[in-house]
């Protein structure tokens, strides 16, 4: 199976925290969109994400139109559904819920080295405050590796799982 | 917004309180009133207070705001037995059955807040609430049932019937998407035609019904001159506020038509 790695831009980066801080009090959800590096075939480029949700999560009218529409817009940009972000509502859940599994499985039918982010609000709340910019990462599954490029952030505080189908 | 004299108001009342002078009790009031995060400070004095027996007679016969004090320290247990001690003076209080919930909820202790709302069931704020739980724990029978109460005591706000839509065809099956489509067609006329949510409903109520019943004969009931309508009023929707994203909603609505 070897090893794989994801390339997460800044600029997708920044628009899932900044979307998950906007709506503290519930769970956000967004998709990421990138591709195979054309250079080498082990690394993922995240090139860009979308937020998507921050109510009702779990109801697939909204979900379905949403992502008919961003293939539509990516595709042009050559850019593919590579992963789906999830925050938890609650400051202290660090489980992956059955939403967010269902529709990660859903994405890996379509592109199996599918990533799912799943934020770590503890250490959001500690951004503002924190000072340190090594990256320093839980990693929760066998066979990821993640290589960030082009950060001014300390991404402390992503944990990040993956699925195979 | 705070302005400046309230500020300078709030700073001076501030040092007053904390240097021990009184006053407390106006501090808090104007915290509350101007909204403004002060969580220990409030804390602090408002313990102070509470733990002061003459000022506590003067706050009110019930006990709501210890609850409350509890709750935002963090300890569930103490505040959860404060609740449920006061509920049982006043059984039908809707604030702290409310504050109760959002205990369970605020744990994640799922089963004890939807078992806490069904008791407690007189209130729009409490189905709703329910309704939301049920969908993220994916229950969607049950979310179903809440939506449909909702609806039937309040049945002009559009708000419930794109709700209970959203949940029919999440649920799926042709006579779930049937009704929601129905619903999405009453969320339109309730809102006069402007609730893009619900026109886009109708396109892809439309398009599943036509993909699952491809393999039987067709019994046209429901015409197509509805999703047909529902497109033309988003194209036109789309063109007045993102007229840059009209390409993009064409070629969605069409690969809903075909697919």
């Amino acid at each position: 199976m070897g090893e794989l790695k994801y390339e997460l831009s800044q600029n997708a980066y920044i628009k899932l925290v900044l979307h998950a801080r906007k709506h503290k009090t519930a769970a956000v959800n967004g998709v990421l969109l990138g591709r195979v590096s054309p250079q080498n075939d082990a690394v993922v480029e995240i090139a860009d994400s979308v937020p998507l949700f921050h109510s009702h999560l779990g109801l697939l009218p909204n979900l379905e139109i949403s992502l008919i529409m961003i293939e539509e817009h990516y595709s042009a940009q050559g850019l593919g559904i590579v992963g789906y972000f999830h925050a938890n509502e609650r400051f202290d859940d660090l489980e992956l819920d059955s939403i967010a599994k269902n529709i990660g499985n859903h994405i890996c039918r379509y592109f199996p080295q599918c990533a799912v982010l799943l934020l770590d609000n503890k250490k959001l709340e500690a951004l503002p405050k924190g000072k340190d910019r090594s990256p320093v990462m839980q990693v929760s599954a066998v066979f990821v590796c993640i290589e960030l490029s082009n950060y001014g952030v300390s991404v402390s505080f992503l944990a990040i799982k993956r699925f195979w189908l | 917004m705070v302005t400046k004299t309230e500020e300078t108001q709030l700073n001076r009342l501030e040092n007053q309180v904390d240097n021990g002078g009184g006053g407390a009790w106006e501090y808090l009031c104007l915290v509350k009133k101007l909204k403004v995060r002060r969580p220990d400070k409030v804390l602090r004095h408002g313990l102070s207070i509470l733990n002061d027996p003459k000022k506590r007679s003067a706050l009110g016969p019930d006990g709501r705001l210890e609850g409350i004090l509890l709750e935002a320290k963090g300890l569930w247990a103490e505040a959860e037995k404060a609740y449920s001690s006061l509920l049982e003076d006043n059984p039908l209080d809707p604030v702290l059955h409310k504050r109760r919930v959002a205990i369970a909820k605020a744990q994640g202790n799922f089963p004890t807040a939807i078992e806490w709302l069904n008791k407690f069931m007189a209130d729009h704020d409490a189905w709703r609430e329910l309704a939301e739980i049920y969908v993220s724990l994916q229950m969607y029978k049950q979310a179903a049932f809440c939506y449909e109460e909702l609806i039937l005591s309040q049945p002009t706000v559009p708000l419930y019937h794109l709700a209970y839509a959203d949940v029919l065809y999440t649920l799926g099956g042709v006579e779930n998407i049937l009704l929601a489509k129905k619903y999405y067609a009453s969320a339109i006329d309730l809102t006069g035609g402007k609730n893009t949510k619900a026109l886009f409903g109708i396109c892809l109520c439309s398009s599943a019904i036509a993909q699952l019943t491809k393999g039987r004969n067709k019994e046209d009931k429901e015409s197509p001159e509805l999703q047909s309508l529902a497109a033309a009023a988003l194209e036109k929707d789309y063109k007045q506020r993102a007229p840059a994203k009209l390409l993009l909603l064409t070629s969605a609505l069409k690969s809903l038509k075909t697919s």
